[in-house]
């Protein structure tokens, strides 16, 4: 055990300490630092499109009513509806840019439901026109005016309430969307976290391991050492280098985009569903050792980085698979194909933590893929181990299939 | 002399059908130094591998100070053929991690890394980095590394390679001291001088067996040409049982038939002829070597 935390130590500090992390450490950050000097920059141009998008500040609207229901606009309405007693002088303010939009209301609206949006320029406000609630309102509003009883008409401008009830989850916690979106996206962040760390510190497995092996060190070491400590020392070490650097990346991404944010993202469905979050750590933590083993084994089977690297492709690309699915499991949490990767360990890490938060998974999902990943740790490190130690003394030649295989048999 | 440091019996190790080592048994003794010869891809480093716990042997037993190799790995120094360091590391840096591997407090390391690199003149070379040291230094430094945790058992795998005179004779005096120290060394080198002047008994393998097991001076007496030196002023006449004569820089080789050298010194003092040098000649080792591995061809 003091071997294998004297390897990690080590690894971690020499690694830690190379330009080409802190190089690559920070330049996460700068880039983000260069995207806020780039921003402000254009920022002018930038800002007043947003503004125009979400301003709370209405445009204001002129309407001209050949029809007769909208005279005069309700009180309600007046601050942002104009009437024009015809189309040109409404023209005429539209090209003074004292209102957005034009609405022009024919006689035969009422049998025909059309009416003309006059804008300048982009098509786009006459578009979302439609489909804007408050001109909904506006018109509902006034065409029923005193017309229906005030519940009704309630309902007819705002006809859904929805309240989420989901058929597998009992008594969904309130919060509303902003906690079930959260819920979503924390774990989901961490899946992604996972696959970034995977491929982060399995590249400085691989790196670590092509170098000892090429500069032959490895010889000396492995006679101090057995291969499973050495695989198991290096895992922990350039594991938590990978680490290191993901939260690095991530602190500068929240200290960038403003920490209330971050804080709220993470306390949220933290305070909502504790046993989500605790299920993603462990999922977390038992997918990067799984992978991290995998990763060092494979390293030490190319004679060359860029060998190494086509290997160890295939696992990451495994890791990477649920997140090609997050499709269907938004769509549905619980599909026979998500629960079959969910018991498979190189997927379950992944699946496990997007499924989670989306539903009430099965509780033998959850005890069986955790079962599996925790039998499956020993047996990679296992054969992993075996893999290694043939893979590192064998220069100038990349093993085939078969020696692969009589090395997990025996020798 | 009396326990055995190391004890490797029938072993066998081979590679997808390739017999690497073929049953073979040979003792190294406390406080030897012994030396693993043989012709390359005898089966020396797979010998090596399998003592350090590298390689599982296939059959037949290896045990290091009475213990299997795997849990006597703290007490053996090993300088491997196929060797390199971290090329990025501070040399001193490199030395503390390869004895804290083999279990040697940091503290503890770090003096004794001290004091060996000065013993081998590379003290003010302890704060730089490995790659700046020339290939000599980095030499010297790989042998420290494989004692700084002060081992019982030295395995040395070709430690003169590369290495000029001067520093061959500094090698050279460090593993007697060692040796006065009461450390075993396993020496492998294809430098046959050098094992003729350090070693105490040898191990000859070709083919992954046993060729020459035993005492040097046994075996080299065993080797030995039949013939004597002879220096002498006089002039010979020929002698009883002396078949060949040989004339080099002043010296005589004779080569004896049907007589010993102690009957020819006889008839020389009987015959008064000046003596300077007599000697009993003896092969040097590389010709043991190579007649030795040349017949084991022949024969195969």
């Amino acid at each position: 055990m003091r071997k294998i935390w004297t390897i990690a130590r080590h690894e971690y500090l020499v690694n830690v300490r190379r330009p080409g992390f802190i190089i690559m450490t920070a330049l996460v950050p700068l880039l983000g630092v260069l995207g806020l000097l780039v921003a402000s920059f254009f920022g002018g141009q930038a800002s007043a499109f947003f503004e125009r998008q979400f301003a709370p500040e209405p445009k204001q609207i002129g309407v001209v009513d050949h029809l007769g229901a909208f005279t005069p606009i309700l009180p309600a309405y007046q601050e942002r509806y104009h009437l024009f007693a015809n189309e040109e002088a409404g023209r005429a303010a539209l090209e003074a840019d004292e209102i957005i939009t034009l609405l022009v209301i024919p006689q035969t609206y009422v049998e025909s439901g059309q009416v003309m949006v006059v804008s300048k320029g982009s098509s786009l406000d006459a578009a979302m026109m439609g489909d804007s609630t408050s001109v909904r309102a506006f018109f509902v509003d006034h065409l029923l005016q005193d017309k229906v009883d005030p519940a009704l008409h309630k309902r007819l401008v705002n006809p859904i309430e929805p309240v989420l009830v989901s058929l597998e989850g009992e008594g969904e916690p309130g919060g509303g969307p902003l906690s079930t979106a959260l819920n979503f996206i924390v774990p989901y962040f961490l899946g992604l976290l996972l696959v970034m760390s995977i491929l982060v510190s399995s590249g400085y497995l691989l790196r670590g391991v092509a170098e000892e092996k090429t500069s032959r060190v490895i010889e000396i070491v492995l006679s101090s050492v057995t291969a499973w400590e050495l695989l198991a020392g290096k895992v922990l070490g350039l594991g938590a280098l990978g680490l290191t650097q993901v939260l690095v990346w991530l602190a500068s991404a929240f200290g960038l985009s403003g920490g209330a944010v971050s804080l709220l993202g993470v306390a949220a469905p933290l305070l909502a569903r504790p046993e989500v979050f605790i299920l993603g750590l462990v999922y977390y933590l038992l997918g990067f050792l799984v992978y991290a083993v995998l990763m060092g084994a494979v390293g030490a089977l190319g004679t060359t980085m860029q060998e190494s690297q086509q290997l160890a492709g295939i696992f990451s690309g495994m890791a990477a698979i649920p997140l090609i699915l997050n499709g269907f499991i938004i769509s549905n949490p619980n599909l026979p194909l998500l629960r079959v990767l969910s018991w498979f360990p190189l997927t379950a890490p992944t699946v496990m933590m997007l499924r989670l938060p989306m539903a009430e998974v099965p509780v033998v999902d959850i005890v069986g893929s955790i079962v599996m990943l925790i039998l499956a740790i020993p047996a990679v490190l296992w054969a992993g181990s075996k893999v290694f130690r043939m893979g590192l003394l064998m220069y100038g030649k990349r093993p085939g299939l078969g020696q692969v295989m009589q090395a997990l048999r025996g020798a | 002399m009396t326990q055995n440091m190391l004890e490797v019996r029938n072993l066998v190790k081979r590679y997808n059908g390739f017999t690497a080592v073929d049953d073979l048994s040979f003792e190294v003794c406390e406080g030897e130094i012994f030396g693993l010869l043989g012709p390359n891809g005898a089966g020396k480093t797979t010998t090596t591998r399998t003592v350090m716990d590298i390689f599982k042997p296939d059959e037949g037993r290896v045990q290091v100070l009475g213990l299997p190799p795997g849990a006597a790995k703290e007490h053996i120094g090993y300088l491997p053929e196929e060797r390199g360091l971290y090329r990025d590391l501070k040399v001193l840096d490199v030395l503390v991690y390869l004895a804290e591997l083999k279990g040697t407090p940091r503290s503890v390391a770090r003096q004794r890394a001290l004091a060996w690199l000065e013993r081998v003149e590379l003290a003010d070379w302890a704060g730089r980095k490995v790659k700046d040291l020339s290939r000599g230094m980095q030499q010297k430094l790989q042998f420290v590394a494989s004692l700084v945790h002060d081992p019982q058992l030295l395995i040395l795998d070709e430690p003169f390679q590369g290495l000029d005179p001067v520093n061959v004779d500094l090698l050279k005096r460090l593993i007697r001291e060692l040796q006065a120290e009461g450390k075993t060394v396993v020496l492998s080198a294809h430098q046959m001088n050098l094992v003729e002047a350090l070693c105490d008994r040898i191990l000859l393998i070709n083919h992954g067996q046993v060729v020459l097991y035993g005492p040097l001076d046994e075996i080299k007496r065993r080797y030995a040409p039949h013939a004597v030196r002879l220096r002498t002023p006089a002039a010979l006449n020929a002698l009883p049982g002396v078949t060949r004569m040989e004339r080099r820089d002043g010296t005589l080789t004779l080569t004896l038939d049907g007589t010993t050298p102690q009957a020819l010194l006889q008839t020389l003092v009987e015959r008064n002829v000046p003596v300077e040098v007599f000697e009993v000649a003896t092969a040097p080792l590389e010709e043991i070597f190579i007649s030795v591995v040349k017949k084991e061809e022949n024969d195969a």
